[in-house]
């Protein structure tokens, strides 16, 4: 940020972090449904009666209708990229998706770039970020059509979408 | 609004990259500032309103230590998280209420304590997108501006003529953090892309820095000063979280507009407004927000900075004093746009000032693409 920063003296300065240690966030059970279905190649999404909006993943309520979102709908594995962006070159240690380094268990190469995707999902009316797999940074564009890649072992967990490829 | 209210002081400090202060000597400073502008002393303030957010402080309650430096001690006080402007808002309630008179509003970030890009993570979904981790504050811009650019024809060379415009504006302006007067759009294009097409100078910087601003109602304001500044229209509105909406379009900046033009009587606000001071925190959020306030149609916004119409000497200069990209001290942001649009109204606005400036728009945002935005419409005779 060589744009910014001027020499200046220093005042006193103490290091400080604010370590409150692991949240527990309390997950719907709408989100655990959805994790639940990935192990069966299924994308489950909710569904307001009040509106027919349909979100992936799931969300309990709508604020649209300011109610609860008591449907469910499961939507196709299949989308369009709303939007992306092409990172810059990812090295190895530098970046953590779902826990893990991307470039040591094998999802990009190192120096590679990674694209974040926005994807609707046939069926469903909201956005779901995941990262788009087997493309040249080149050909990505608005309204390209998608599908998950699946993981080769379903566990039942978010890593069970390893992300999307071109059809 | 039934009682009229005005802002009658107001003061901001020298935002920069790493300001040598306590938060609390620079909140002090700042306060006590706009109450030497409105010559006034803290004993005639009936409530005091900060506002911050506590993973910007860096700790909870985080107004226990600030109250005192603002002027709070044995006073109603209350805080808004976020951005200056929700807390203008609140104070504005209280003395529109008329359970309080005159209300001194006061917001701040040390945005050097910390990676502010790296809290912005704690606005994701715990549950999803944090786990995914794809994302954070400039990567969801990328993607917002992304989508725009691609609906309405919008290149990268019009984002960076939006920074240069800002940044050149910025180096008039004595309390701006990043002052570029001679900043071209080769510079601005080859500047450290950070998520394309976002690049380092057209996301504002994120600075140290605060300000202050006292409102009071019409009798009061009469009494204080020959120049109040009016508060004529207010509008505040949230939309869906990022992955629920149309990121295209900024639906809650235009509802919030409207609200305030409603209020303000503004039926054309490019002809009724005289200038207009943004909260962009990227530069096609600019773009995007002159549609929004209505200033131009729907995809036309890059219209308006091609021709000149939004800069200093054109016909709705928009961010004179350089805006976000500015300084950007995050939670005063919103809060320090309302000082430079009342600074405008009162000819007091120094090497940004404006001819002939009746009416002016200020406007604050917070969340991730803009998601909450406030609009605040001011008027008066000045000088």
């Amino acid at each position: 940020m060589g744009y910014l920063k001027d020499e200046r003296p220093t005042t006193i300065g103490v290091e400080g972090g604010w370590n409150l240690g692991a949240y527990h966030y309390k997950g719907s059970r709408l989100l655990e449904e959805y994790v639940a279905g990935l192990k069966h190649k299924k994308l489950t999404g909710s569904f307001c009666p009040g509106c027919a909006r349909v979100i992936v993943p799931p969300r309990n309520l709508c604020g649209r209708c300011h109610r609860k979102m008591d449907g469910r709908k499961t939507v196709s594995d299949r989308g369009t990229i709303t939007c992306f962006v092409v990172s810059p070159p990812i090295y190895k240690g530098k970046l953590k998706v779902l826990g893990m380094d991307p470039v040591e268990i094998g999802l990009v190469k190192d120096g590679q770039v990674v694209i974040p995707v926005f994807v609707k999902f046939d069926g469903s009316d909201s956005n779901t970020d995941t990262v788009l797999l087997n493309a040249d940074p080149k050909d990505v564009h608005i309204g390209m059509r998608v599908k998950v890649v699946w993981a080769k072992e379903l566990q039942g967990s978010l890593a069970d979408v390893e992300g999307v490829e071109p059809i | 609004m039934r009682r009229r209210v005005a802002i009658v002081g107001y003061a901001q400090s020298h935002h920069q990259h790493n300001m040598q202060k306590t938060r609390e000597d620079m909140v002090f400073e700042v306060c006590k500032g706009a109450l030497r502008h409105a010559g006034i002393s803290r004993e005639d303030l009936d409530t005091v309103i900060t506002a911050s957010t506590d993973f910007l402080d860096g700790r909870t309650i985080s107004s226990v230590f600030v109250g005192m430096a603002a002027g709070a001690f044995l006073k109603d006080e209350s805080k808004v998280e976020e951005d200056g402007t929700f807390a203008l808002y609140y104070a504005l309630m209280r003395v529109l209420a008329g359970t309080h008179d005159i209300a001194l509003v006061e917001a701040h970030t040390q945005g050097s304590t910390m990676n502010a890009h790296q809290v912005s993570c704690f606005t994701l979904d715990p549950q999803f997108d944090r786990q995914i981790g794809v994302l954070n504050d400039i990567a969801a811009a990328a993607l917002q501006a992304r989508m725009y650019m691609n609906s309405h024809g919008v290149t990268d060379e019009h984002l960076a003529m939006v920074a240069v415009k800002n940044l050149s504006n910025a180096a008039a302006n004595p309390w701006a953090h990043r002052k570029m007067a001679k900043v071209s759009v080769e510079e601005v294009l080859g500047s450290k892309v950070l998520c394309d097409p976002v690049r380092e100078l057209m996301m504002s910087p994120v600075s140290d820095g605060a300000c202050a601003v006292i409102i009071a109602s019409e009798e009061k304001a009469r009494e204080i000063t020959s120049k109040p500044v009016w508060i004529e229209g207010v509008g505040s509105c949230q939309e869906a979280y990022i992955r629920d909406r149309d990121l295209g379009r900024l639906e809650s900046l235009k509802t919030a507009a409207r609200t305030a033009y409603k209020m303000a009587g503004i039926k054309e606000p490019a002809a009724d407004l005289d200038v207009v001071e943004l909260s962009e925190k990227f530069a096609h959020e600019e773009l995007m927000a002159y549609e929004s306030l209505g200033l131009c149609r729907e995809g036309e916004g890059k219209r308006l900075i091609e021709k000149g119409t939004t800069g200093k000497e054109g016909k709705i200069p928009v961010n004179p004093s350089g805006g976000a990209l500015g300084a950007d001290p995050v939670c005063a942001t919103g809060l320090v746009r309302v000082i430079e649009a009342a600074k405008q109204i009162r000819g007091e606005a120094e090497g940004c000032q404006v001819p002939k400036v009746r009416r002016a728009l200020a406007h604050g945002q917070f969340g991730m693409c803009a998601q909450k935005n406030m609009v605040f419409v001011l008027g008066g005779n000045g000088s």
